[in-house]
């Protein structure tokens, strides 16, 4: 008795630390600040710290510039996309001479899709000599990433993180994106008036501050333009059997399912809640943009609506321009997320901000990228003056088609307004 | 995090007797993996930890078995037939005992004569090899998964509990017809004026919006329909996988019971010292027992890769379903076969039970409460015997 109660002790013991091994993954992204998902981009400017730390001075011939983006893991799509766009950036801007008759040298980091191992390739980037960071796409890696920064005083432009409260982080965080307070609001918007939906329910990752900020800025507007959010059920990032959340949100009849998590977990919960027979429309946000979804959504996902930054099949020159370049470097692949156009965009304006940088420092070069205004970016033009480091742009919402009709398409263009 | 309060008030008794049956299917996955472990420590004393990398091993030799029969991503047959369920099936279960008999003649065998936590050190050293290293020869990112276009039971059976209420049935039908014909009239007219469904004129408006307000009239209706009655629905690829698991029980139950090796089973988990005096070859056993723990894991691995549509498979699958199978064990008590089945559905029913009480934040974390109260007050688990032990 005695013993087999020793024994089971210890393997419980045992099992409880590999479930905790399991768990790491999420545990600093989860302790991201909640509730403040739809602030003002004023009221954010108005709470940023500025960081007094002196950061990176350039040393030699070389500007050393770092992008962090997720090399393995889940999000290894947006990693590998956001880095080569900013490859090409980089590889462009050399090409013209550099700044200052000095080169710049992209150094790598791989954020591996978790949110620790975002911060301790900042915190390597910064102790190698970089003057300014660019990444990540996922919020609550780029929250990491900005902590760490704020420590050093280096500058920040993130690729894709659209958390709302992200760049109260400090003065030091800047983005090339739209944020969740106009994604949620977009969404809310071609709900309710184009696919005419009143009775919508919710699916928030909360492992991801992403999916928790974008699901409230989506529920506020939506309830505010008259619709009704019927329920909200939770999962977390990795789990695979979502039939019990799916069947309490089937019992309330929805008319419409928000789905603000990643794509990981998006393509199964679409496929598992059409075999539980909630055969209503599917939408989320930017979290979608990979074909990784078809793969993993099978015909369920197919009709389904998505927010996202641009469109591969748009006409403006920057993005037949951006195509080709990557065409050129890629083997004639178009790239197959946007963040290869917002990677390129965040590198190229960092770049171009070092062209009127006052000195090659990181506290120069955040002075310069805050004065940002009009800059023609592939996913439209980007100003970071008085903005708090949050440019307004505008979203585009497009259809979930088959891979022969191009993944997502086009439907309709929101201009940047405010709620 | 805060407790939600709506737990008494909000309780949906609508929903209780389908997400009983989701957990008891859910369940018959924890029950085959709980079975490894079970049958491991009856004849062992170890706890397998790498039994859930085993069971993730299983769930990868399905996805490679579908792609060799041509349902590759973007790329997929489009019909399936039972008979490559069947060869995904074999072919998983054959790895997987592979994977078991390797596992137990390099790593577990020449610990055997240490003491017992060296290979449970072994064990969750080798678990945890296989889930890192198999990250650099396994597909993992992004996590692939397997077509569910080779699964050919597609749709639901449905149980009525009782029926629809008749006149419900009958309105919502007669609206479901108005909101056809305004939406035949708006789709013409996109169809005859060539413009964009999402930049309309006035006329398009009004029609578009009227046909979206017959839509609603025609859910909210057909909704009320259905709330009058009470169903369960049941996909059919996951009743298949129920079934499945109850004809590998009553096998493995036969071979247990009425088989020579399963009698040799019985005596080296009985005494393994006598067992083996008494001329029975225990390394033969002890490998029997793998190939068999092994081959459920791989089909529980592959019925849940395959059925439960879209499930994403990295070197990480079997950890929390691993665990969950694990404290199933120990709640029907470890080393009692029956009693590991009953543990397997209990995990699958407490944890839908749990989302359906409103927590779905605290799913995975039921298995280890309840890990908790078995061993504060049954240690020996539901149907286990708490016998003295010989030291």
């Amino acid at each position: 008795m005695k013993q087999i109660e020793r024994n089971l002790w210890t393997a419980a013991l045992a099992a409880v630390a590999l479930g905790m091994i399991g768990c790491g993954g999420g545990d600093t992204a989860t302790k991201a600040p909640e509730g403040t998902g739809t602030e003002t981009p004023a009221a954010a400017a108005g709470a940023r710290p500025t960081p007094t730390a002196e950061g990176n001075k350039v040393a030699g011939d070389t500007i050393k510039i770092g992008i962090i983006g997720s090399l393995s893991g889940d999000q290894k799509p947006w990693g590998e996309d956001s880095v080569d766009g900013a490859k090409i950036a980089v590889e462009e801007f050399n090409a013209a001479g550099g700044v200052d008759g000095k080169k710049v040298e992209l150094l790598v980091g791989d954020s591996a899709s978790k949110a620790e191992q975002a911060k301790t390739a900042a915190e390597k980037l910064m102790s190698d000599g970089v003057i300014g960071i660019v990444g990540e796409v996922a919020s609550g890696h780029t929250i990491q990433i900005a902590k760490a920064a704020f420590a050093k005083g280096v500058p920040v432009v993130a690729v894709g993180a659209t958390r709302t409260d992200l760049t109260s982080e400090g003065t030091h965080v800047f983005r090339v994106c739209y944020t969740d307070a106009f994604q949620g609001p977009v969404m809310a918007k071609f709900a309710y008036e184009e696919l005419g939906l009143r009775n919508v329910a919710l699916m928030t990752d909360n492992k991801q501050p992403y999916s928790q900020g974008l699901s409230k800025s989506f529920n506020d507007y939506f309830t505010k333009l008259g619709g009704k959010i019927v329920g909200e059920a939770f999962y977390e990032s990795g789990q695979t059997q979502f039939s019990g959340q799916l069947t309490e949100l089937k019992a309330k009849n929805p008319d419409g399912l928000f789905l603000s998590g990643y794509f990981t977990e998006v393509g199964p919960i679409a496929q598992q809640a059409k075999a539980a027979g909630l055969n209503v429309k599917y939408l989320g946000g930017d979290g979608w943009d990979s074909p990784q979804l078809l793969v993993s959504g099978g015909e369920a996902i197919l009709g389904s609506y998505f927010c996202n930054h641009f469109n591969n099949k748009e006409s403006r020159p920057e993005v037949a321009a951006f195509l080709s370049k990557w065409k050129a470097a890629k083997n004639g692949k178009e790239p197959g997320t946007t963040m290869g156009a917002l990677g390129y965009d965040a590198t190229k304006m960092l770049l171009e901000a070092l062209k009127t940088s006052k000195a090659m420092d990181s506290k120069a070069l955040t002075a310069a990228i805050e004065s940002v205004e009009n800059f023609n970016g592939v996913s439209g033009s980007i100003t970071l003056k008085g903005q708090g480091g949050n440019p307004p742009k505008d979203a585009l919402v497009v259809e979930v088609r088959p891979e022969s009709e191009g993944f997502q398409v086009f439907k309709k263009r929101y201009a940047f307004f405010k709620e | 995090m805060t407790l939600p309060l709506h737990l008494v008030a909000g309780l949906e008794m609508a929903t209780l007797p389908q997400q009983v049956a989701n957990g008891i299917l859910l369940g018959s996955i924890y029950a085959l993996i709980a079975l490894g472990y079970t049958m491991v420590y009856g004849v062992l004393k170890l706890i397998n930890f790498a039994h859930g990398e085993v069971f993730m091993l299983g769930a990868y030799s399905a996805l490679f078995a579908s792609w060799w029969l041509g349902y590759t991503p973007n790329n997929a047959l489009s019909g399936s037939s039972p008979l490559n369920l069947f060869l995904m099936l074999g072919f998983s279960m054959f790895a997987c005992s592979v994977v078991g008999v390797v596992i137990e003649r390099f790593a577990y065998r020449p610990m055997r004569s240490q003491p017992r936590i060296a290979s449970l050190i072994t064990a969750i050293g080798l678990s945890l090899l296989l889930q890192y290293g198999g990250q650099l020869f396994l597909p993992s990112a992004p996590a692939p998964n397997i077509d569910s276009k080779v699964n050919p039971y597609q749709g639901n059976v449905e149980i009525p509990l009782k029926p629809k209420d008749g006149a419900f049935v009958a309105k919502a039908e007669e609206s479901a017809k108005l909101a056809t014909v305004s939406k035949e009239a708006f789709d013409t007219y996109i169809k005859t004026s060539g413009r964009d469904p999402f930049n309309l004129d006035n006329e398009g408006l009004a029609l578009r919006n009227a046909s979206q307000e017959k839509e609603r009239e025609a859910k909210a209706l057909l909704d009320k329909a259905s709330d009058s009655g009470l169903s369960i629905s049941l996909p059919k690829g996951q009743l298949i996988m129920f079934f499945t698991t109850l004809v590998l029980m009553a096998i493995l139950r036969y071979i247990v019971l009425y088989t020579r090796r399963g009698r040799a089973m019985r005596a080296v988990s009985h005494d393994f010292d006598s067992a083996a005096l008494m001329g029975i070859n225990v390394n033969s056993i002890v490998t029997f027992t793998f190939i068999l723990g092994s081959a459920l894991a791989g089909a529980g691995a592959m019925m849940n890769a395959t059925f439960l549509s879209g499930t994403k498979i990295d070197t990480f699958f079997g950890m929390l379903p691993g665990v969950k199978a694990f404290v199933a064990a120990v709640l029907g008590g470890i080393g009692n076969i029956p009693g590991a089945v009953l543990g397997g559905l209990l995990m699958g029913v407490a944890e839908t039970l749990v989302v359906w009480a409103g927590y779905d934040a605290y799913r995975d974390a039921v298995a280890f409460v309840i890990l908790i109260v078995v061993l504060l007050f049954r240690p020996g688990g539901l149907l286990g015997s708490a016998k003295v032990e010989k030291v």
